[in-house]
This record gives structure tokens, C-alpha cells and sequence, in this order.
């Protein structure tokens, strides 16, 4: 398979540990990391991380999968170059919502 | 409350009644008050660190609770890395609590820290770090949550001294929900419909079956499809004793040393139905080859393991106590007898060319199968059977039969040695009311044979069965076989055994004749008290049939000389 430059995004709550369990996730596989950068994301107490990583569909997937397994993650997004993200907040905080609403 | 009393008080809340430890510095605070806690709170004083974690996992999986640990900062952590790794590979619940020093010392090299939440993240479920008493409450609430729920696994609070010593007001908490997580996905209707389906229109279906079974209290649900829809069933290593080993459709364990039927079955079905296992390549052999003539569904309750070694058709995230009655509910009943031909054929190739010149060869040395099946007679197929890993450990699960399930406790996953004896007396403290079998190697039983202390301490009734050939077995079985006999360090000279189990007062005998095996199973299994049974086993005892590494699973060795040849 190809490799591609992906974009990653994932939304997690502020809890320690979670960025080296992130790039963690990237180095076992031995996929490099060109580019990490975390910051609040616009929903509050959420964080947002993008990582760009030059790697195959197939292994993008899987890394993918293993972040939102983390507890303190809500969920993760992929993208190929620059194809343009959509609406990830929105996801998240209906993601956020329905699992309120499902305890409620 | 100082935070030490509210992390007690909080593990009775959460149903802890035992704690597996050792003490030390950074964790004396705990300790000081456990002293009072002696009427709610068993605490079992190991030997070293790896054993409480090994024992809290064999406590853990007997009595389907959460296993809880409690050692000392740096040291002590780090002696108990080997276990939690070990939980994450085979999902079992533990909450290990860490001591740590002050978090005024945290980053400055201070007297036994260590960076446990840095060591521990990527093999734990969940960790955390408390710094205030405040948050203790919370943090173990959170911890037994995690720790149980959705696929379980360890969980690590690493406890800083100031929050134990700290004063806060102690309120019961609870967690059940985490807006992060999601433990228990919704499955959707459409997959269960389209599983039915194919299970309906299938020929040949087969069922492969794990853990995620016995973790998921899903044994009953797992047997009505069988019995419904007339599948025949394989299990995974950790999946075994989830049915029982009577069951008609029942075929063995599946994989590197697995039964014949469900390998070949695997290599011949139309569909494949797995269910909470997660193709481990001991599993698949090589996974290009794998079923590949198969429609493949998926049940797992970890997305993550959905086409993560196995491409599949169908993916269904769930638990399986809730899809599979759901499922069920949709299959026409079915008579596969044509189908479970092949099992039978298969079964007959492999009692004449493995099972028999193992269980039964009449002569020479006395092989590790014999050992294995006269437990299984003497024990009427009930105990717990636990294994060290190696020969012993395949042995004792191709030749054990269960009548109930989580009766087969071993270490899968990361394959651990040492982990046999620990586990063993975890599982008996778990469930004292059954009797507790350990099979080990004499490597494996010299890697954690300071527990024989805890078992003198403890009076735990544990049989230990020591499948002793004088080599590391398994290393010699690969050497003999794959190496060209070049034995590189895997001769081992033993100790004087009967003179270790006087020394910690347990009953002891060696057998190394045929003729008095039944007689000393029957000895040991007559009370309820520890036993060391040192079997002097064929020294190059061989484990067949075997799917050799880098082969696809029905590419079976039936001996040295012989390879399956099955045919259309
Ligand atoms: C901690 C650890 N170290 C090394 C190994 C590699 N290993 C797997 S099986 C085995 C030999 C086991 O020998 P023994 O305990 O005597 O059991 P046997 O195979 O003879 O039954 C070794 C060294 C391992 N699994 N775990």
C-alpha cells in the first residue's frame, strides 16, 4: 500500500499521559510523526492534538482505532493531505450528547 | 478522613474483601491503617511484588472480580510491570495501587520514585496519578469502572504520600459513566439480521470462540447458538472451559498446538463465526492462509480488534451476551451431521497419532499427557487448572477437561513464566470452595518459587503439580525441532525438591513410575491441603500436533516424521 501524508486529529479529555500514549501509539508501529501540536479545542474542557504522519491507510486505521480505545479519548479523525476536516466539532459534541442523554 | 483510610474504606465500598501487597516506604501510611482494617480487609503477604500481581490475576479470573494490589513505589512498582502487562494482553480487571513519594519530591529523583504513570501508560486500561487526598474517592470509584466494564483490564493508581497522609471528608462515591468512553456500544439491528443470515445460508459453519465469552458471562448464550443452529465449536486457550468439554459439538482448542478438527475445520468452512477472540497469530498461524475460503463475522466487544489481523465480512461490536441471543433468535435450526464428519475423522487421526502414544504409550518414561489426564479423571474434570508456561502449559490444556466454566487460568497473552504459582494461589483465595490444580514447568516454578512462602503463611490449597523433565522444555521442544538439536542453555540442573517443600512444610512426593501416578493424584486431591507433586517426566517430551510458525493452520506436524494428510 501506498503511503500517504495523514492528518490525525484526536479529541481527548485534559488528562496526563495521554500525549506520550499518542505519540506511543505512532512509534510502536514505527510510524514517524512530522508534526504533534495540542491545544484547547473550542468545546470546553475537550482538548484537540493533530498529528501528521506519512504512513498507509491500513496503518492510519489501526492507529486511529487504538487512540479512541483510550478511555480519556472521545474520538479521532483521519485525513489525506489536505482534504479539508468536516464539521469535527459538531461530531464531537453530538458524540458527547448522545452518550449524556444515553445515562441520563 | 486521611487519605489513607478513604482508600481503604473506598475498596470495601467498591466489594474488595482481599488485597495481595507488600509494603515499603512510600506506601507505610496505607499499611499503618490496613493494621485496623483486619476484620473487612484479608491482606495476603507475598513474597515478592511479581507474585502479588500474578496472584491478584488468577484471583481476578477465578472469581470474576476485579483483583486488587497494593505495593510500595519504585521497586515495588517496577516489580509489578510484568503482571500488569500481562492483565492488558488477557483483559483481566485488576486495580494495582502504586505508593509514590510526596508530590512536592515528584521530578527530582527523590528516594525510590519512579515514573510509574509514564512506565504503566501503554499497558494499562486507565492510570492516574493522586496528588490530593480529595481525589481518592474519585479515583478508585473510576478505577474498579474502567477496570470492569467494556473489555476489562488493569488500572493503575499511583498514590503520592501527601494524599495518604492528607486529611479530606470521606463521601462513598460511584462511577458509572465516563463521557469519553463507551464501554457497552449499541449494536445495530442490521448486523445482527445480516449475521443471521449468514449463519442461515451457511454449510459449514464453525464457531471460534474466546475470553471475551467468560468475561462476558455470555457461556449459556454461546451454547444455545451452538445448540441451535448445530455449529461445531473450537476454543481459544483463554476461551477454554467456556462450554464444557462433554458438549457433542465441542472441538478442541484451536491453534499452534490445538486439536486437529477445529484447525482443519477452519482451513474448510464457509463461514467462520468468531466470537470475543482476537486472532492472535498463535491463533491463525499464517493469517494470508486463514479461512481463507470463508465468510468471516466478528464479535468482539473491542472495535479496535474488528479487522485489526483478520480482514472480516462482518464486524459487530457488542457484547456478546447481547448479540448472540439476538442473533439466536433469528437462526433456523439445523442438523450439520454431513459437516461434523470431518470432525470426527479428524478426531480419530488425532487420538491414534498424538493422543494415544501420549496419554497411553505403555512404556518408557512417563509422558506430561498421562500426568494431565489422571488429574482429569481423579478431579472428575472440576477443578481450576492453572499453568505455568511452556510444555506444561500446552499439555495441560490439550489434556484437561472442564465441567464448569473459568477452570483454565493460564497466561496467554504475553506467555509469562513464574506467572503459574502466584495465579494459583490467587485463584484458590478467589475460590476456596474448588479444587485448585497447578500445572508448572521446573523452570517456570524456580522463576516464583518464593510463593511457596505465602502458600506456608496462608494455608492456601494449592496441588502443584511439577512436570519436571530437567530442561527448559519449550525452548528445547523449538531447539530439537527447528535449530538442528543445538540444546543453547536450556539444560537445567534442579534442586533438591523434597528438601524445598519440607522446608516450607508442604506435603511432597516424587513419582517417576508409571504404575504410582494414579495412586499420588489421588493422595494429593484426598485433602484440602498445599501438595508439590514432582513428576519426573520424558525429558525430551515433545508437544504435537503442531502448526509450525510461519504455517497456515491446517499445515500440521503429528510427530517429528508425520504431517497431517487429510485430503479433499
Ligand atoms: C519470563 C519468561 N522468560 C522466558 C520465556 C521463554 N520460554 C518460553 S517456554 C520456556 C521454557 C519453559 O521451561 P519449563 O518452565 O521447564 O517448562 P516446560 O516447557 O519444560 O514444561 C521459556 C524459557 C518466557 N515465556 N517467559
Amino acid at each position: 500500500m501506498a503511503n500517504n501524508l495523514y492528518e490525525i486529529t484526536v479529541y481527548s479529555e485534559n488528562q496526563v499521559g495521554l500525549l506520550s500514549f499518542i505519540a506511543n501509539t505512532f512509534t510502536r508501529r514505527s510510524i514517524n510523526i512530522e508534526s504533534l501540536r495540542v491545544f484547547p479545542s473550542e468545546i470546553p474542557g475537550v482538548h484537540k492534538f493533530t498529528i501528521k504522519s506519512r504512513t498507509t491507510e491500513e496503518q492510519i486505521l489501526q492507529v486511529v482505532k487504538q487512540i479512541e480505545k483510550k478511555v480519556d479519548v472521545h474520538k479521532a479523525f483521519y485525513y489525506v493531505d489536505d482534504e479539508r476536516h468536516v464539521r469535527e466539532i459538531e461530531a464531537v459534541q453530538a458524540l458527547i450528547d448522545s452518550r449524556m442523554e444515553e445515562n441520563r | 478522613m486521611s487519605g489513607a483510610d478513604i482508600l481503604l474504606q473506598s475498596l470495601i465500598d467498591q466489594g474488595i474483601d482481599t488485597i495481595f501487597g507488600y509494603p515499603g516506604g512510600s506506601i507505610m501510611p496505607v499499611y499503618d491503617r490496613l493494621y485496623d482494617y483486619g476484620d473487612r480487609l484479608r491482606h495476603i503477604l507475598v513474597r515478592h511484588e511479581q507474585g502479588a500481581i500474578h496472584a491478584a490475576q488468577g484471583y481476578a479470573r477465578a472469581k470474576h472480580f476485579p483483583g486488587a494490589v497494593i505495593v510500595t513505589s519504585g521497586p515495588g512498582a517496577t516489580n509489578v510491570i510484568t503482571g500488569i502487562a500481562d492483565a492488558m494482553i488477557d483483559s483481566t480487571p485488576l486495580v494495582v495501587i502504586t505508593g509514590q513519594v510526596g508530590a512536592n519530591l515528584l521530578g527530582t529523583d527523590a528516594f525510590q520514585e519512579t515514573d510509574v504513570i509514564g512506565l504503566t501508560g501503554p499497558i494499562t486500561k486507565w492510570n492516574y496519578q493522586i496528588r490530593r487526598p480529595e481525589d481518592v474517592a474519585w479515583a478508585v470509584a473510576r478505577a474498579f469502572y474502567i477496570a470492569k466494564s467494556g473489555r476489562p483490564g488493569p488500572v493503575v493508581l499511583d498514590f503520592a504520600k501527601n494524599a495518604q497522609t492528607g486529611m479530606a471528608e470521606y463521601k462513598k462515591e460511584q462511577c458509572s459513566f465516563i463521557r469519553s468512553y463507551d464501554p457497552y456500544p449499541e449494536v445495530k439491528l442490521a448486523d445482527i439480521a445480516k449475521a443471521a443470515d449468514m449463519i442461515n445460508a451457511s454449510k459449514r459453519p464453525l464457531i471460534v470462540y474466546g475470553q471475551g465469552i467468560i468475561l462476558g458471562n455470555a457461556e449459556k448464550e454461546l451454547l444455545s447458538v451452538i445448540e441451535k443452529a448445530d455449529i461445531p465449536a473450537g476454543s481459544t486457550l483463554l476461551g477454554l472451559s467456556g462450554i464444557p468439554s462433554d458438549c457433542p459439538n465441542y472441538l478442541g482448542m484451536v491453534g499452534m498446538h490445538g486439536n486437529i478438527a477445529p484447525n482443519v475445520m477452519t482451513q474448510k468452512c464457509d463461514l467462520l463465526i468468531a466470537v470475543g477472540m482476537r486472532f492472535d497469530d498463535r491463533v491463525t498461524g499464517k493469517t494470508d492462509e486463514y479461512a481463507k475460503q470463508a465468510k468471516i463475522i466478528h464479535i468482539d466487544i473491542d472495535a479496535a480488534e474488528i479487522n485489526k489481523n483478520v480482514k472480516v465480512d462482518l464486524g459487530i461490536i457488542g457484547d456478546a451476551k447481547t448479540v448472540l441471543p439476538r442473533i439466536e433468535a433469528l437462526l433456523e435450526k439445523k442438523d450439520h451431521s454431513e459437516w461434523k464428519k470431518v470432525a470426527a475423522k479428524c478426531r480419530e487421526i488425532e487420538e491414534e497419532k498424538v493422543i494415544g502414544p501420549e496419554c497411553r504409550p505403555g512404556k518408557g518414561y512417563i509422558n506430561m499427557g498421562e500426568v494431565v489426564e489422571t488429574v482429569a479423571e481423579v478431579t472428575k474434570d472440576s477443578a481450576i487448572i492453572i499453568t505455568d508456561v511452556g510444555e506444561n502449559q500446552m499439555i495441560g490444556a490439550r489434556y484437561s477437561r472442564y465441567n464448569q466454566t473459568r477452570s483454565m487460568i493460564t497466561s496467554g497473552g504475553l506467555g509469562t513464566m513464574g506467572f503459574g504459582l502466584p495465579a494459583a494461589i490467587g485463584a484458590k483465595i478467589g475460590a476456596p470452595e474448588r479444587p485448585v490444580c497447578l500445572f508448572v514447568g521446573d523452570g517456570g516454578l524456580q522463576m516464583t518459587i518464593q510463593e511457596l512462602g505465602t502458600i506456608m503463611q496462608e494455608h492456601t490449597g494449592v496441588k502443584i503439580v511439577l512436570l519436571n523433565n530437567n530442561w527448559l522444555g519449550n525452548v528445547r521442544l523449538w531447539q530439537e525441532l527447528f535449530f538442528n538439536e543445538r540444546y543453547s542453555f536450556t539444560r537445567m540442573l534442579n534442586p533438591e525438591y523434597k528438601l524445598i517443600a519440607d522446608a516450607y512444610g508442604i506435603s511432597y512426593k516424587v513419582v517417576n513410575r508409571r504404575e504410582d501416578l494414579r495412586a499420588a493424584v489421588e493422595e494429593m486431591f484426598a485433602d484440602d491441603k498445599p501438595y508439590l507433586l514432582n513428576v519426573e517426566v520424558e525429558e525430551k517430551g515433545m508437544v504435537f500436533p503442531m502448526v509450525p510458525p510461519g504455517k497456515s493452520v491446517s499445515e500440521i506436524m503429528l510427530n517429528k516424521k508425520d504431517w497431517l494428510e487429510y485430503g479433499e
